[in-house]
């Protein structure tokens, strides 16, 4: 049976035009030509043969559980930081960085080098407008950045929305298969827990895949729904990245990233970056920051560990990137921050600003930016340090200097960014 | 041609994959003797005048489902079995325990509960108790809400898990007593306020767990706040060092809160009808809750019954772990007694793990989302097809397990291809092959739908997988 005969069976419109707009999408951002074939993996070998040149890239790190932005970036300089953590403060000596005020928690020695030349930065005293201590209801408020609508669509997935074409690899969630709130919506994203799962099953010789892809045209074809849009997306994203699944993962520049899961998902994301496919934004998470009890010391408990994780993948990450590193962009958001003082149980209970770190390519570095309220009682909402800059300010800098050509207010729409300065502008 | 195998009505199939982990001929047989779905609905809530023995028989498999907290974290410290691994354990029995207990409807509502009173696994904190914080859940999953309430959330696997095992009235840990109002009752729809969590919290002290020592729990009297407390509505001047009495008629006061009811009822509702039910059936199944005073079976009943229901057939996506345990039914897994650790019985949560979701894996204390818009990334669909494939072939997991012969398999024969597709079809799906399947068993294996099939020779086992792999990749199977 030939292919148009079985294209003409399948007698499924919706997914033949759907189709031929996953394909658009790829010619439209890529410059490639015509594409042969509506069935077959012919068109892969077209797909890429002229990609759009090192577009820059935004890796976004969300530390989710809401991580104490007073351990990360410790203002040392506050009187009242020591005064309300008898137990968990980290002693000025032991600062990295540090200025008068501010100092960076130890375990960020394998960053410190970006620190100094300028390439890793912080802003401080960032969050959500209003205080919000339920991690969920918090999460979704932020993932969505929208709060005037009811439309349930993540701020990544509008951000996507404006770059031409339709592949679902412009926003790319790596290490789990679950799609976060940052990446729901109506722009096609791609959630993987690795590049190589992105096969279907069976051999891989070419015939049997074609009549693989057949069936499930026919399966799947003219339903609707979440359930079909995944099937579909799954399919053209086989053919359409079959190459990407099959690329080994070899961290370069001897770069050596630890175990664990933000390690391997980052060094998913610098491979998925060479490979040049038109990602633009890659979206992990970071381990658990809910630190009610062992939040602990220097010497142990989850932030140290934590901490340490964290900073020694960034820095493999950026090792591993080499020349890539002037495209991409590492910032990390987090629901909310702590409270600020310390429990009895050597943790902190759900607090409210947090601080924000940016790392690599158009960051303004070697300093903490932002507007410090102060630890004074007087300071403090609910015991808890004051949000003075919305963490979409934040981001609107990020993609200003990062995506120029895009609108950053129909990214955080009807929002009214404040300055900061933490990015170049160009 | 032979008369091909019954399959249960529509209605009834509806019924069965929403209350069932799938259903397999000796359920559609089971059906059909009780005189349809809604007898088996029926039976299936008097759950304990089903007799379970091979499904009981499985926690044999896993000793440590059976000791003590204090046995468990003896052998953790000492270099035995670690913690993680007492609970990955927990998880595998979890997922056979879904796929062969005949008390369907109980373990759809233990999963429903356990997600909603979520304790993750692994647990760093609560993982000697977690077993038997299950044999709570199970106790209660079909009985009173605010009986589980109470019993779930003074669980010691719940005090530790959410730190009120430290909260002391000089020390208060909010942890567990935001969570009682935000995940477990009136949820944020709720409008508390964070003097109202504070004061949850306090009347929560006094409920500790030796943890690290004994993991025993004990009520600690000079832990607990005395003093005025108020959260959304209730008052007590609680003046005692005795906060038993008192935390009690807290939890049973949030757990009939209407607010709660209608939370719950909606959740249920997202559950068993649609990911975005009307009110109107919201508002129903909410009615049925409150007015048997939190009775389970009934406002289950009131759910079922409600037109939504009926009409709701295929809405809903399976969850990768719902995706797995259906997969073995449809296939007619028999999973043998694990010997070894490639064995069915350990890998298949490496197997569910590579689909997208481990049971209890989800490490936060809200619980699994239960929509489509979750379970249907990229990842997700060519994980669950892989596995769907890998159980197929009988490819992954292959040792510890048996599957159906070819013999088993295969209508009387000869027969046509098409007419084969049907059989198999009845056995997987428990309804008759659509054209669309026949189409694409017929695209995908290029066998024509006429052709004879006249020995089991005719149909080498390469094509056998391509035809199961088309009905367990379909919308047929994924759905529920």
């Amino acid at each position: 049976m030939d292919n148009d005969k079985l294209a003409q069976e399948c007698g499924c419109p919706e997914f033949t035009a759907s189709r031929r707009t996953f394909l658009r999408g790829v010619a439209g951002a890529f410059g490639a030509g015509a594409v042969t074939s509506v069935i077959g993996d012919v068109h892969r070998q077209v797909a890429f043969g002229a990609t759009v040149e090192n577009p820059n890239v935004l890796v976004v790190v969300s530390l989710r559980g809401g991580a104490d932005g007073l351990s990360l970036v410790v203002p040392h300089g506050d009187p009242h930081y020591a005064a309300a953590r008898p137990r968990i403060a980290i002693p000025t000596a032991q600062l990295l960085g540090s200025d008068a005020m501010f100092g960076l928690h130890p375990g960020f020695a394998p960053l410190l080098p970006m620190w100094i030349n300028g390439s890793f930065g912080a802003v401080h005293a960032v969050g959500l407008p209003q205080p919000n201590r339920s991690h969920f209801a918090a999460m979704e408020a932020l993932e969505d950045a929208d709060p005037g609508s009811s439309e349930r669509r993540g701020w990544i997935n509008r951000m996507v929305g404006l770059i031409p074409g339709e592949e679902p690899q412009q926003a790319t969630e790596l290490g789990s298969p679950m799609v976060p709130g940052s990446l729901y919506g109506v722009s096609p994203a791609l959630s993987l827990t690795k590049l190589s799962s992105m096969q279907l099953s069976g051999t891989q010789e070419a015939d049997f895949q074609r009549r693989h892809r057949i069936a499930y045209d026919m399966l799947w074809g003219n339903k609707t729904g979440a359930l079909a849009r995944g099937a579909r997306n799954a399919v053209a994203t086989t053919e359409s990245l079959s190459d990407l699944a099959t690329t080994p993962i070899n961290p370069q520049n001897g770069a050596s990233y630890p175990s664990g899961d933000l390690g391997q998902a980052l060094a998913e994301t610098a491979t998925l970056i060479r490979a040049n496919v038109g990602t633009r934004v890659v979206t992990l998470d970071c381990g658990s920051w809910d630190m009610h009890s062992g939040l602990g010391t220097l010497q142990w408990g989850g932030m140290q560990s934590n901490v340490d994780e964290l900073s020694n993948a960034l820095a493999a990450f950026f090792t591993d990137l080499g020349g890539s590193a002037s495209q991409v962009t590492v910032v990390s958001i987090t629901e909310f921050g702590r409270r600020v003082t310390e429990n009895g149980h050597f943790g902190l209970d759900h607090g409210w600003a947090s601080a924000v770190l940016l790392l690599g390519a158009g960051v303004r570095g070697g300093q903490v930016h932002g507007n410090w309220p102060g630890l004074a009682e007087s300071a403090l909402v609910d015991g808890d340090l004051a949000v003075t800059r919305d963490y979409r300010s934040v981001l609107t800098e990020v993609v200003r200097s990062r995506f120029p050509e895009l609108n950053s207010s129909q990214v955080f729409p009807g929002f009214v960014p404040e300055t900061i300065g933490a990015m170049t502008l160009g | 041609m032979p008369a091909a195998r019954p399959v249960p009505s529509a209605a009834d199939r509806h019924l069965l994959k929403r209350f069932s982990y799938g259903i397999t001929p000796a359920l559609t047989d089971e059906v059909y003797r009780l005189g349809g779905a809604d007898q088996w609905f029926s039976r299936q809530l008097n759950h304990k005048d089903i007799s379970d023995g091979y499904a009981n028989g499985l926690r044999d498999w896993f000793p440590a489902l059976d000791k003590t907290p204090q046995q468990l974290w003896h052998t953790d410290q000492t270099g035995g079995q670690q913690g993680f691994e007492v609970t990955a354990d927990y998880e595998r029995w979890t997922m056979l325990r879904r796929a062969y207990s005949k008390r369907q409807v109980q373990e759809t509502m233990v999963e429903f509960w356990a997600n909603l009173l979520h304790i993750p696994c692994p647990e760093a904190k609560s993982w000697p108790h977690r077993v038997r914080y299950d044999t709570t859940l199970r106790q209660h999953a079909l009985g009173r809400f605010d009986d589980m309430v109470v019993a779930c959330v003074l669980h010691p696997a719940m005090l530790l898990y959410l730190d009120n095992a430290v909260s002391q009235a000089s020390n208060i840990n909010e942890n567990l007593g935001r969570e009682v109002l935000e995940l477990h009752t009136v949820g944020v729809a709720g409008d508390y306020t964070e003097d109202e969590v504070q004061d949850s919290a306090r009347i929560l002290t006094g409920y500790r767990v030796d943890a690290w020592e004994t993991w025993t729990p004990y009520y600690a009297e000079e832990d607990h706040f005395r003093g005025q407390v108020s959260v959304l509505g209730f008052s007590d001047p609680n003046p005692s060092y005795n906060g038993r009495d008192l935390t009690k008629r807290y939890l049973r006061y949030l757990a009939t809160h209407p607010v709660t009811a209608r939370r719950i009822a909606r959740r249920l509702c997202v559950r068993f009808i649609s990911d975005d039910p009307s009110p109107a059936v919201v508002d129903a199944v909410t009615a049925a809750f409150v007015q048997s005073g939190t009775d389970i079976k009934q406002t289950l009943r009131a759910l079922v019954a409600h037109p939504e229901f009926a009409a709701s057939a295929g809405d809903k996506t399976r969850t990768p772990t719902q995706d797995a345990i259906a997969t073995y039914r449809a296939l007619g897994l028999e999973v043998m007694p694990p010997s070894k650790k490639e064995d069915f019985a350990y890998s298949l949560l490496h197997q569910v793990n590579s689909m997208g979701q481990q049971p209890f894996g989800w490490v936060r204390p809200d619980g699994f989302p239960d929509v489509a818009d979750a379970w249907t990334s990229i990842s997700r669909m060519l994980g669950s097809w892989r596995a769907h494939w890998g159980l197929a072939g009988g490819y992954w997991p292959k040792s510890g397990v048996r599957h159906r012969t070819m013999g088993e398999w295969l209508p009387a024969l000869p027969a046509r291809f098409d007419e084969v597709v049907d059989h198999i079809s009845r056995l997987v799906l428990a309804k008759p092959a659509s054209k669309t399947h026949q189409r694409a068993v017929t695209a995908f294996t290029t066998i024509q739908p006429f052709e004879r099939i006249r020995t089991s020779s005719d149909l080498p086992e390469y094509k056998l997988v391509q035809l199961l792999s088309v009905l367990l990749d379909s919308p047929a199977h994924m759905t529920r």
